[in-house]
């Protein structure tokens, strides 16, 4: 009973799906970026998890002179009061995955919910959400994000929370294209004409289908959650007592490492974003092309920059 | 008309949009903790009166409603109010800082495009080749920078070589038009070459899934079967299928694109509205960020519906 | 216009202009006999209107462009000329006769008078509870300032006040014939003038100001007292230490006003000229000392104070936060001020044994966990850190794992500055609920202004501690009104040893004024404020290429 219903208008085949896990987990088996991404990842998380065992020395302790050069002992120096840069990397892991992870959660909570219930339920609903995202969209998101840490005080749950709460767009809007395509299949129309439920339709038909594309999704929502947080502390909006790497980068920058020529405060910290983000990227977008590859969505869209992703054609596209 | 009848919608809704933004704008900053008055009211003579004058003169002692009714007011009057922090009318403080960050970011993002544009068509042209996997992967590498570190390792690489801050050496004294136009280009290399490099991602992924989709087309098959040169194949079909997702991209990007340069704008002592939008929160300068809120958002506004008008206009095969 | 055809016509050249090797072009090609001094600071300009602006800079370039009765010497500790060429006061110091310059001229070519600053006064006097609020404070006590002749003006005042010269010394004279325009709305147009261009009577006039960006200023010609020996001085506004430093290492500026402590090495390596001197910036530990404040109320308890303040290990935050360019700070007078400071107001010692005695004696037994307990719950406790004062990160974390060690947690609440105030002041301006802050102060010369910032007036204004105690402000109207300096100074004194006892602030180090200078410049005149200050016009008047 597996009949792929070739719509006009949004273009999103999935061809019917396996199992859940086993579009993810078979990219990433063959699929040289997916790998890499994967792998990235994985390092990245284990090496977080396990800072506190592994880093050579405490992140709050000074162990030698302010910008201290790089030696045997410190091979990437030490930061600008005192403290050895290997471990203040491996902590800073810790905080920038969890304000990633938990900003993600967030949006993706609040974009999936907003996103199948526009797509499933259609008409009105559809309407008033698809208005409310609008609004979210054409806010300038960086100059809110600012104003609500300076206001609310940069905690790292109100940086979750802000973060989370603007990031929820992107979401919404990709996993609605996929639900109203769901929707229209026909194992899910004899679903409710035999009398099934909305939450169990949802639940047991349209989630599974929609999972693969949430899972890609959220992956690439987190790189932005940590280039957010990075952008955030860098403009002293950080979490103070939190070291992530954006405060890494920030404290460098802050005391003038540049100019006085201690590169390996700045550089490793921001490089180590970078890898992570572009991980992340890979990831997400291996696992989207695998799910479609006639899918045209800009990857990068749900950047700071926030755009919209060009998800299908019509209407309800761009 | 179907097609009145949807440019009619979607005007409608980008105006009711921007006043909701106004309105929603408005109330939040007013959330904030501390006001204008608190910053002000710090000056090396203050008495106790001085607060209260302040507070007068800011219209602040008024109720929320009344304060929001008049700025509705003053607003139909094209009237911006007058920035609490320096007392001069907003709309010249938001003029200043456009103009300053305009150029920049408008020479940003003409370099993504073109350099967007070439690595996308390399990776589709040579697909399956190294070359293919070394643009993707070094245009996303370049996407993973934090903006702002990549405006810092450029100032690490060009230090002394290109200015790392400043729009211009304000220490000339009546240069020649060479000189000034040299010592501009110098000034605005760095950050628009920072702003390029973080955005040239997108539109190398975009360039290059419209080429791959189009040169899979029948079409193009035949058109080189006829003996077509692949130059005239790419010029023709392939490139003007891309234009269509590029032109939206960059209508979309270029409104957010103006908030986003905070960052870079930081890093490079750049005077703009970045940093301007910066400054006003931290010192609840609520006129100019309600000023600076507006235009950004009517700019976000104005260019989405550029971008729908566009690819309505532009792509054939959309059915209402 | 021309520069949007400019950056429009670079547009395509711009691309391949990236990485092209080019000295960034200084002030060679246009050398002139004096030359232009370039000076960089991470600080900026708020405003060109006296009444408007807050930021440091800004009093700085007045100090240059306007002219003032008097200002201070070399040495910062006595007063001379500026406008002002003599002065006398009179009927036991209620009237103060100033003989003023003849034949001054304002930068427009008006002449400049004592009429001017009697026209300044009464405006300020006036409209103090409006549009002039800036300076309300330095015209307190005045009841009326006259001019029977161009050259002559006679001040008087309802009671003696001890400070008139340092009241004078901060008081920009303007110009009757501009500003007179601007006294409409009931004195709000004075704030909203933008004053640019600039008509001032100083040795420099504006010729050329872009906000946040740069203020060029040209010799004045007509100035009535001693000429600069630089042609033109600029200063140019960055956003961050870093632009600043490295701009200064490629030669596009010629001196920085405050270097940031971590490049002070590198510049010296590179051939700059670093100096430093004592400085008046001082950071300080904030305990709520509102005696109505509603809960941790031990905090109150002077023993808890006292203990609090030998947990300080001053020596390491001078050593890490500002990289030994500060000394440890003890008094809300700067020792930088000179013989206003009292040498007998010392930093307490930093010693954990003794706190801890102290709070054990206070009867505040540790938990199982360490941390003391005090009226039921436990000694743990918000300091709020602004954050546009960057030491305090660094400070904080040095003082966190030393007072666990007494049995005190803190936890670090990090808020922009105007949020910052707001929590500490909340609500209405009743400081009841705040217990800690880390902040600082940069004083003046003359002790008036700080020692106000812990009076009960100050509740809403200045004061960040809630201090309020009647015997202080006693202390404080009389030395205000106390015109025999010799007494003045034993009371200043007095009111020092008296708020280190009642500690509403720990004072933790006073920054020293560091600046740097290329070598083809000389003649910068040290001050705790920096060589640009609002002190005096000496340095940049005496600065010269070499």
């Amino acid at each position: 009973m597996s009949v792929a219903v070739r719509q006009p208008g949004p273009v999103i085949e999935s061809e019917p799906i396996r199992s859940r896990r086993g579009i993810v987990w078979q990219t990433i088996k063959q699929r040289p970026s997916a790998t890499i991404g994967a792998g990235i990842l994985l390092v990245v998380v284990v090496c977080a998890v396990l800072a506190p065992w592994i880093a050579p020395y405490d992140p709050h302790e000074q162990v030698g002179p302010v910008f201290g050069h790089p030696s045997w002992k410190h091979p990437l120096g030490l930061d600008d009061g005192g403290i050895d840069m290997v471990s203040l990397l491996m902590w800073g892991c810790r905080i920038s995955l969890v304000v990633g992870f938990a900003a993600t959660f967030v949006s993706m909570v609040i974009g999936g919910t907003v996103g199948v219930a526009a797509g499933y339920f259609g008409g009105r609903t559809d309407n008033v959400l698809m208005r409310i995202t609008d609004y979210f969209l054409v806010i300038p998101d960086v100059p809110l994000m600012i104003i609500v840490a300076a206001i609310w005080g940069p905690s790292l749950f109100h940086i979750v929370i802000v973060i989370g709460i603007l990031l929820w767009t992107s979401t919404a809007r990709v996993i609605r294209a996929q639900v109203k395509s769901v929707r229209e299949r026909v194992y899910v129309k004899r679903a409710r004409a035999l009398g099934a439920g909305h939450s169990r339709v949802i639940l047991r038909h349209v989630l599974p289908q929609v999972a693969p594309l949430l899972i890609a999704n959220t992956v690439l929502t987190i790189a932005v959650a940590i280039f957010d947080e990075t952008a955030l502390a860098f403009l002293g909006l950080g979490d103070p007592s939190r070291i992530s790497l954006g405060k890494v980068i920030e404290n460098a920058f802050q005391r003038a490492a540049i100019s006085t020529g201690a590169w390996w405060a700045i550089v490793p910290p921001g490089a180590l974003v970078a890898v992570i983000i572009l991980g992340c990227s890979l990831l997400g977008g291996a696992i989207e092309d695998a799910l479609n590859p006639r899918l045209r969505v800009a990857h990068l869209s749900a950047r700071s920059f926030k755009l919209r992703p060009l998800v299908g054609r019509g209407p309800e596209a761009v | 008309m179907r097609g009145a009848d949807y440019v009619l919608k979607r005007l409608v809704f980008a105006v009711l949009t921007v006043f909701i933004a106004v309105t929603i704008n408005f109330a939040l900053f007013r959330l904030a903790p501390g006001s204008a008055v608190t910053n002000l009211a710090r000056v090396p003579h203050a008495t106790p009166q001085t607060r209260l004058a302040l507070k007068r003169q800011f219209g602040l002692d008024k109720s929320k409603f009344q304060q929001y009714v008049i700025y509705l007011q003053q607003l139909a009057h094209g009237n911006l109010g007058i920035s609490f922090a320096n007392s001069q009318p907003v709309s010249a403080n938001l003029r200043t800082a456009l103009i300053n960050t305009i150029p920049m970011v408008f020479l940003g993002t003409l370099f993504a495009i073109v350099l967007g544009t070439i690595t996308g068509i390399i990776s589709a042209w040579r697909r399956g080749t190294k070359a293919e996997g070394a643009s993707i992967v070094t245009a996303l590498t370049f996407y993973s920078m934090p903006t702002h570190w990549l405006g810092l390792m450029l100032v690490i690489l060009f230090a002394g070589v290109l200015p790392t801050g400043g729009m211009s050496n304000e220490f000339l004294i009546n240069p020649s038009f060479t000189t000034h136009v040299r010592d501009l280009a110098e000034h605005i290399a760095l950050p628009a070459l920072t702003l390029g490099l973080v955005l040239y991602g997108e539109y190398t992924l975009i360039v290059r899934s419209a080429m791959l989709e189009t040169l899979g087309e029948d079409y193009v098959l035949t058109a080189r079967a006829k003996g077509l040169k692949p130059w005239a194949v790419l010029r023709r079909h392939a490139l003007r299928n891309a234009m269509l997702p590029i032109t939206t991209l960059i209508a979309l990007s270029l409104g957010y694109i103006v908030a986003g340069a905070i960052l870079i704008e930081t890093v490079f002592s750049w005077p703009g509205i970045g940093r301007a939008v910066y400054d006003a929160v931290l010192q609840r300068d609520y006129p100019m960020l309600q000023g600076a809120f507006l235009v950004l958002t009517i700019s976000v506004v104005f260019f989405n519906l550029i971008a729908d008008l566009l690819y309505f206009r532009l792509d054939p095969r959309i059915t209402e | 216009m021309t520069k949007w055809l400019a950056v429009l016509a670079t547009a395509i050249l711009a691309v391949g202009l990236v990485g092209y090797a080019t000295k960034a072009s200084g002030s060679g090609a246009n050398a002139k006999a004096g030359g232009t001094f370039r000076m960089g600071t991470s600080s900026r300009i708020d405003s060109l209107n006296p009444y408007v602006a807050f930021n440091q800079d800004a009093y700085n370039t007045f100090e240059y462009v306007y002219p003032f009765l008097v200002q201070y010497d070399k040495t910062n500790s006595k007063f001379v000329s500026d406008f002002a060429t003599s002065w006398k006061p009179t009927d036991g110091g209620k009237t103060w006769t100033f003989k003023t310059r003849s034949g001054a001229k304002w930068t427009d070519g008006q002449p400049l008078t004592a009429k001017d600053a009697a026209w300044t006064i009464t405006t300020d006097l006036k409209y103090a509870a409006g549009g002039a609020a800036n300076a309300a404070g330095l015209v307190a006590h005045i009841k009326s300032a006259k001019a029977p002749n161009a050259n002559t003006l006679v001040v008087r005042y309802s009671k003696a006040p001890g400070n008139v010269l340092g009241q004078f010394q901060q008081l920009a004279i303007l110009p009757q014939h501009i500003w007179s325009q601007h006294t409409g709305n009931k004195g709000t147009n004075l704030k909203t003038f933008s004053n640019n261009p600039l008509v001032g009577a100083g040795p420099f006039k504006l010729v050329k100001f872009k906000k946040d960006d740069i203020a060029l200023f040209q010799r004045n010609g007509s100035f009535y007292g001693e000429k600069p020996k630089a042609d033109a001085f600029g200063l140019q506004m960055f956003s961050n230490e870093d632009a600043l430093v490295a701009a200064l290492k490629a030669h596009q500026i010629d001196a920085i006003e405050a270097v940031p402590g971590t490049a002070i090495k590198t510049l010296k390596n590179a051939g700059f000229n670093v100096r430093s001197t004592a400085g008046v910036d001082q950071t300080d530990f904030i305990i709520n000392s509102n005696a109505k404040k509603s809960g941790h109320r031990e905090l109150l308890n002077l023993k808890v104070k006292a203990a609090m303040a030998h947990a300080i290990d001053r020596k390491q935050i001078v050593r890490v936060v500002f990289l030994g360019y500060a000394r440890p700070a003890s008094s809300i007078v700067p020792a930088a001020t000179g013989a206003w400071a009292n040498p007998a107001v010392k930093p307490e010692s930093f010693n954990l044994a003794l706190a801890n005695k102290l709070l054990d004696q206070a009867g505040f037994k540790k938990g199982s966990d360490g941390i003391r307990v005090a009226g039921g719950h436990k000694m743990a406790y918000d300091v709020i850190t602004p954050t546009d004062v960057p030491s305090t990160n660094r400070t904080f974390q040095i003082l966190q794992p030393d007072f666990k060690k007494i049995g005190i947690q803190l936890r670090q609440r990090s808020l922009d500055s105007t949020a910052a105030f707001d929590a500490i002041t909340t609500p209405d301006n009743r400081y009841l609920k705040f217990d800690l802050a880390l902040w600082d102060w940069v004083g003046l010369i003359d002790p008036d202004f700080m020692l106000s910032v812990v009076t009960c007036a100050q509740y809403g204004g200045w004061s960040d501690s809630g201090f309020c105690d009647k015997g202080y402000d006693a202390m404080y109207s009389q030395q205000q009104l106390t015109p025999n300096q010799a007494k003045r100074k034993a009371l200043v004194w007095k009111m020092q040893r008296y708020l280190q006892a009642k500690r509403p602030y720990i004072w933790l180090a006073a920054q020293d004024a560091v600046w740097a200078v290329s070598k083809n410049w000389g003649g910068l005149v040290a001050s705790p404020q920096g060589p640009f200050n609002s002190i005096n016009k000496l340095s940049l008047s005496r600065v010269h290429q070499q």
